[in-house]
């Protein structure tokens, strides 16, 4: 038995280096028929879009984070207050259904004529207060434009990716049917101009705000535009 | 003072930005806010109707908001509706560009409401000037 499997393992071994050794042939003629036909260009084309998409892609990731967490932050200072009105509302309504049932001497009731007006009197600082969360709670939804514009972006790039790609196994299949089923499924998918030229002043939310010629915050705006005198 | 009854018209290809900037507006007490959903849009009720304010997003589809502006700005009878952007693009062409074509104020996206308030209050400080 363990004579057998060491003949196994042995046959397994040689096979495996001849194995190993023509997929580097084959490699290599690949690697030399691309570089021969451009294909490589187009593969690096492919490939210098993804570290973009990976901080486009970081960028959506840190500002619906954000947005969560702003929202989320509101919500929890919102809600004491909220609960606050509810608890003393409802203490007050108790201590008046007491008094319906056994209305008591005018000096008492005095006293909690006096808790409900100061009651009544907070109640409009407090629902400001809830009123400020509430419009808070809806700035943070800011990230839904940004992002939307992001993620369109990289839907162009994705785009010219596969196009890339397709053009790649276009040229290194052979001719015949599934050559053509490349080419139908190339032209059909670009050939309606779907991917659109990006114009000089559209470019969308700035990831990075250190680049060139790129403004991090209003304070810049408004400095710029102070130089320029307008 | 503002006029707080003026009619606005608030420019934005997104749905949930122009809900967030009505939403300020109507915090300012701006009551009479329209919205539109792009500059072409916005031009036909612009044309169709009495706005003295419009506030503008920049990158939409169809007509942009600098397009827009410009339009605004060579039309004898809106020309001079003041016009804030804002926008999320931040480059400083942009705000050169935005500012030779006629921007009244420029506001880059993230924003504040604070910020919102001090502009439009710029804006119509100087226009009554």
């Amino acid at each position: 038995m363990q004579g057998n499997a060491q003949q196994v393992a042995q046959v397994a071994g040689g096979e495996g280096d001849e194995l190993v050794r023509r997929i580097g042939q084959l490699t290599r003629t690949l690697r030399q028929s691309m570089r021969e036909v451009g294909l490589n260009k187009e593969i690096e084309k492919a490939a210098a879009a993804i570290p973009d998409a990976r901080d486009r892609l970081n960028y959506v990731a840190r500002m619906t984070e954000q947005a969560a967490e702003r929202s989320l932050n509101a919500i929890d200072r919102a809600q004491p207050l909220q609960e606050q009105l509810g608890r003393e509302a409802q203490a007050l309504d108790a201590k008046w259904q007491a008094w319906f049932e056994h209305p008591m001497e005018l000096d008492d009731a005095r006293d909690l004529v006096m808790v409900t007006r100061g009651y009544l009197q907070n109640v409009p600082a407090l629902t400001q207060k809830i009123n400020a969360e509430l419009l808070e709670i809806t700035l943070a939804q800011d990230f839904q434009d940004l992002t939307g514009q992001v993620i369109k972006k990289m839907m162009d790039v994705i785009h010219q990716v596969e196009k890339q790609l397709l053009q790649v196994l276009l040229d290194s299949v052979p001719e015949g049917r599934e050559r053509d089923e490349v080419q139908q499924r190339l032209e059909g998918r670009f050939s309606l101009g779907m991917v659109e030229e990006s114009r000089a002043l559209t470019n969308g939310p700035q990831i990075n705000g250190d680049a060139d010629g790129v403004v991090s915050s209003q304070d810049q705006v408004d400095a710029l535009l102070d130089e320029l005198g307008f | 003072m503002i006029d707080k009854n003026m009619n606005v018209l608030v420019v934005d290809d997104f749905p949930t930005m122009r809900r967030i900037v009505h939403s300020l507006l109507k915090e300012l007490g701006f009551a009479n806010v329209d919205e539109a959903e792009d500059g072409q849009d916005a031009l036909g009720k612009l044309q169709a109707g009495s706005f003295q304010f419009v506030i503008s997003d920049w990158n939409m589809p169809n007509l942009d908001g600098l397009e827009m502006l410009k339009q605004v700005r060579a039309d004898s009878r809106l020309g001079a509706t003041p016009v804030l952007m804002i926008t999320a693009e931040a480059k400083k062409d942009n705000i050169i560009a935005a500012a030779k074509a006629g921007a009244n104020g420029y506001i880059v996206k993230p924003f504040t409401a604070a910020t919102l308030e001090e502009k439009i209050g710029k804006i119509f400080e100087k226009l009554g000037k």
